[in-house]
């Protein structure tokens, strides 16, 4: 499954049933809701994609969402966007998929200046589930090559 | 690590835990959060001592001392004693725990670390340890314990020191 991401990971979980199914829908929810505008959530999946090093991560494409000309290259980048609500979001995540103990009160009251407490909220779970989607990808993908080239050696 | 809780709460009291915490300011995803818990320890093909290792064992790396307190009743009916959740520790390879136990605790820690991913030598291992529907459920579980803890952990006001251990029913986290 070399094509698996954090975008196309349901269809390799459907075998876990009704969690998968709960899980998806979950996943699914956040590209509609109104608190988190989703083209900085998928600002998020991307930083986090450049904070792993996931080459197949950074490359894919959310089809849910439309980004600015730009804003996918600056993020893959490292660079802060303009937008100073975006700006704190995207500093917020990168301090959460450090290490959630070391968010700052600063970091999170700059969120919820901009998006209020249940805007913070959703944004810590938005970087959980996509963090989450990410590492497994990653695992899936391993235990895909890994275990097909050692089957390969035994034919 | 901050303190003091970053948010409030609903102030509801519904008896639900989740639904009366902090994720309760945010209706839209509150109660696929609770269907998913419930999904993940009613509806699964994983024994529940096997989730609950790998939840203790998620749950140690976060470092979140409200979820390394708890102890779900239907993990300890299915023979998760205290003795077997303190083998979830460093050196756990040596324990008395089953080599499936082990190979999940594997898993969870190739999900968890830095980077995530899992190592040539160990991918095997997991293959024969856990079917294709039961490696989906770990990491679907997994997944849900890991962005749940690090949300308790995001939104503060955890305590530094250790709390007793609780027995906590599944039911209050669920439908």
């Amino acid at each position: 499954m070399p094509d698996c991401t954090s975008l196309t990971l349901d269809r390799h979980l459907a075998p876990a049933g009704a969690s998968a199914e709960s899980f998806a829908r979950l996943w699914a929810g956040l590209w509609t809701q109104r608190r988190i505008p989703p083209d900085l959530l998928e600002l998020c999946r991307l930083t986090f994609a450049r904070l792993h090093d996931d080459a197949g991560e950074m490359a894919a494409a959310n089809p849910a969402v439309a980004l600015a000309a730009g804003q996918r290259d600056a993020v893959l980048a490292g660079q802060a966007p303009a937008d100073p609500a975006y700006a704190a979001a995207l500093l917020f995540a990168e301090y959460y998929w450090l290490d959630a103990q070391s968010i700052t009160d600063e970091a999170a009251d700059a969120v919820k200046a901009h998006y209020g407490e249940p805007g913070l909220v959703l944004l810590i779970e938005a970087l959980g589930l996509i963090d989450g989607r990410i590492r497994t990808a990653r695992c899936l993908r391993d235990l895909s090559a890994h275990t097909s080239a050692k089957e390969a050696a035994h034919v | 690590m901050s303190d003091t809780p970053r948010v409030g709460t609903p102030g509801t009291q519904t008896g639900n835990t989740i639904r009366d915490s902090a994720l309760g300011l945010v209706p839209e995803t509150v109660s696929e959060i609770i269907a998913l818990n419930g999904h993940v320890w009613n509806d699964t093909i994983v024994p529940p001592a096997l989730l609950e290792i790998i939840r203790l064992r998620n749950a140690r790396t976060v470092n979140c001392v409200f979820c390394k307190s708890v102890r779900y009743d239907v993990a300890r009916a299915d023979g998760l004693t205290e003795e077997r959740a303190d083998m979830i520790a460093p050196g756990y390879q040596d324990s008395a725990l089953s080599e499936r136990e082990k190979s999940a605790i594997a898993l969870a820690d190739c999900y968890l670390g830095f980077p995530a991913g899992i190592a040539p030598d160990l991918a095997p291992r997991i293959a024969a340890a856990f079917t294709r529907e039961e490696i989906a459920a770990v990491l679907v579980a997994l997944m849900t314990f890991n962005f749940t803890s690090r949300t308790a952990v995001s939104i503060g006001g955890m305590p530094e020191e250790p709390l007793p251990i609780i027995e906590l029913s599944v039911s209050v986290t669920t439908d």
